[in-house]
């Protein structure tokens, strides 16, 4: 199931909600099933009902569901920009800024980082990328036909990633101008280099001939 | 310890054939320990190195392990990984050196990084079996590898010939950590396949940064395959 589309009832969401709190404050080695229901209002049996893998399956729900959160914001703001260069400067800067405000995905990453394998590691990355690539593709088509769109997708997630492995002054992408000269300088040319203007699905370029690519 | 070891000690690597004429092991203890945690990590995994495993495999006493890490277990599986990554680096860029020019070297630099973390025992078993205790090292030196690729990427940018208003060490910066990003990952590139990585190295990577465009990849498709 695409975690952009995360399918949770509202008791799920009640736990869901509950839990990132204690999260932020605790992390999740050491927050119980029985917190989560204490904070939640709901008896234990309640939230094993809702969650009959226990923790497990609740934690891996919410990673899903803070994940596809995150991308809905970028989805936005790619959404909002009126051309490719402003929507992947645009689509950077609100992944970083929506994780610098999550305080329950900045604890993991600051206290918890084995915990966080499922995001940055190796075969998960690429699972990672995939998502992504599944989420924002389908923003960027108006842009880029559908294989560069699924790249630019995928593209912008390795730069989120690197700045967060390795933060540096030159990849802070929390402040926008940074997401626009890395955009301008050494994205936007690349694709540029493809077609000057966004993609006419009727005059469809000679290099772009090969019929467009399910992104899934 | 003697008072030649110690020497030895703050020499660190380069020290490390010196001593052999002594007829004393021709590694650098320290080292030597770094590589018995590298082997010990191959046999039994992250989660069961031990310090008395690794001293046993280095050939030396429990105490001189804790001598040179204080920390013990901790602070060897996390130098232990740092070192490993510091010697892939190394055996990377020996692949490469002979390769002059900038896109050639990054095309390389992916496809034989990708073949060298394939054949690498160590790597491979911690990678598919506990990738969650590789990480936190492995972040913990990810800004060092990141600064240690720029750092040889930037005399080759500063020999080329940039699009005017590019900073060959943001450029540099900029292409390791790319390469970082696809050794870890190929996402939607087939990374086995030279074509795709020359599309991903001169049409994507490079496309900003080189002012008198690469022979552009083979074929007119520039796009990754998917």
């Amino acid at each position: 199931m695409a975690p952009s589309a995360v399918v949770t009832t509202s008791s799920q969401e009640r736990a869901l909600d509950a839990a990132v709190e204690l999260v932020a404050r605790w992390g999740v080695t050491k927050t119980t099933l029985g917190d989560v229901a204490r904070a939640a209002a709901m008896s234990r049996a309640t939230l094993y009902r809702c969650f009959p893998g226990g923790k497990d399956e609740l934690f891996d729900l919410l990673a899903q569901r803070e994940v596809a959160r995150l991308l809905g914001a970028v989805a936005d703001a790619v959404d909002a920009a009126g051309d490719l260069p402003t929507a992947l400067a645009a689509g950077l800067h609100a992944a970083a800024r929506a994780f610098d405000g999550h305080a329950a995905l900045r604890f993991v990453l600051d206290h918890e980082p084995d915990l966080a394998t499922a995001v940055l590691g190796f075969a998960e990355m690429d699972r990672l990328l995939r998502v992504v690539r599944r989420a924002l593709a389908p923003h960027l088509v108006r842009f880029l036909d559908a294989p560069d769109a699924g790249w630019a997708a995928e593209w912008l997630a390795r730069v989120f990633l690197s700045a967060l492995v390795s933060p540096t002054p030159a990849f802070h992408l929390a402040d926008p101008e940074v997401c626009h000269r890395l955009v301008r300088r050494y994205l936007a040319p690349a694709f540029a280099a493809r077609s000057t203007a966004p993609v006419d699905r009727g005059t469809v370029p000679s290099h772009a001939a090969s019929p467009p690519v399910p992104i899934h | 310890m003697s008072e030649r070891s110690e020497r030895t000690r703050q020499h660190g690597l380069s020290g490390g054939g010196a001593c052999g004429a002594a007829g004393d092991d021709p590694l650098d203890v320290r080292t030597r320990i770094l590589v018995a945690a590298v082997d010990q990590a191959g046999s039994s995994g992250l989660a069961r190195l031990r310090v008395d495993d690794v001293a046993r495999r280095a050939g030396v006493a429990r105490a001189t392990v804790y001598r040179h890490f204080p920390g013990g277990r901790e602070q060897v599986t996390a130098e232990a990984v740092t070192f490993e990554v510091a010697r892939f680096l190394i055996a990377l860029v020996a692949l490469i050196d002979d390769i002059a020019d900038l896109a050639g070297r990054l095309e390389q630099g992916i496809s034989r990084g990708r073949v060298l973390m394939a054949e690498h025992a160590v790597i491979q078993r911690v990678v598919d079996t506990e990738p969650e205790r590789l990480l936190p090292h492995l972040s913990q030196s990810a800004p060092l590898v990141q600064a240690a690729v720029r750092d040889h990427l930037r005399p080759h940018l500063e020999a080329a010939d940039l699009v005017p208003g590019t900073d060959p060490e943001e450029a540099a910066d900029w292409l390791g950590r790319n390469v970082l990003s696809f050794l870890m990952a190929s996402g939607g590139w087939d990374l086995d396949d030279p074509d795709a990585v020359r599309r991903l190295v001169r049409d994507n990577l490079l496309a900003g940064i080189l002012a008198a465009p690469v022979a552009p990849a083979a074929g007119c498709d520039r796009r990754p395959s998917q």
